[in-house]
């Protein structure tokens, strides 16, 4: 790994962590139920677009930073965007209090997010 | 907001970059197991357990849990590389596919169980 990596991954985790800060405002401003939206929502469309972007660029799954965009929109962009740790955060404060919608949270969280990344892949491939 | 943007900006950059660097440290496994990505994403869920707990006793301030806990960590776990590389392997062979299914299990399990603890361990002695 170059250093011209490093600072594509760097912009590119940059950029997806504000929108993903700005999703989860925007979204906080306007529900107010039990369920982590905010979080659902972009796990669910970074997996999309993962899917899409991939198939499309046709990178292999392992490639992290053989170009430019691999770099700054894959690895850094959507890994900065969609994020693991929060979704775990809110399935653990869920659960102190509603255990069922936590574990429930968990698992549309991830058979969305791999349906929409299988999506993503298939509708990339369909468009050729 | 321009000072959050531009921290959590800083953060998500950080977080990525020290995410790849943590990847390249760990070792591939035979059967294609992404172990790399699991350690990422364990390490962020640790640490963000242990940050949220220290914000909520006020031992860190809302400008450090934005940089690190929304930025750093969020940066170095990913969510979408976890389905991709999944989804990848599920559609490779029915062994990959085992191993896929192991891989999100194992993840979901590890990761509540690594947020928990953190947030143990960010609560200090007395509660």
């Amino acid at each position: 790994m170059m250093a011209l990596d490093f600072a594509w991954v760097g912009l590119g985790g940059g950029l997806g962590s504000v929108l993903r800060w700005a999703i989860g405002r925007m979204v906080g401003e306007r529900y107010h139920g039990g369920f982590p939206l905010a979080t659902f929502l972009i796990n669910v469309s970074g997996a999309f677009v993962i899917g899409y972007l991939s198939v499309l660029i046709g990178v292999d799954w392992r490639d992290r930073y053989s170009t430019a965009i691999i770099a700054a929109v894959l690895t850094g962009g959507l890994g900065g965007y969609t994020t693991f740790s929060s979704m775990q955060l809110d399935a653990v404060k869920l659960a102190a209090t509603a255990p069922r919608r936590a574990l429930f949270y968990l698992l549309l969280s991830v058979g969305l997010g791999l349906a929409a990344a299988a999506l993503g892949a298939e509708l990339a491939s369909w468009q050729g | 907001m321009i000072n959050s943007i531009i921290l959590v900006f800083i953060g998500g950059a950080i977080g990525a970059i020290v995410r790849e660097l943590l990847m390249l440290g760990t070792p591939h496994l035979s059967d294609n197991f992404p172990l790399d990505i699991l350690v990422a994403n364990i390490a962020a869920a640790f640490l963000l357990g242990l940050v949220t707990a220290l914000h909520t006793r006020r031992v860190i301030s809302d400008d450090t849990n934005l940089l690190v806990g929304t930025g750093v960590m969020g940066g170095l776990s990913t969510f979408s590389s976890f389905v991709y590389g999944a989804v990848v392997l599920m559609g490779a062979s029915t062994q990959s596919a085992v191993v896929a299914t192991i891989y999100v299990g194992v993840s979901l399990v590890i990761g509540y169980g690594a947020v928990t603890l953190g947030m143990k361990c960010g609560k200090g002695r007395q509660s």
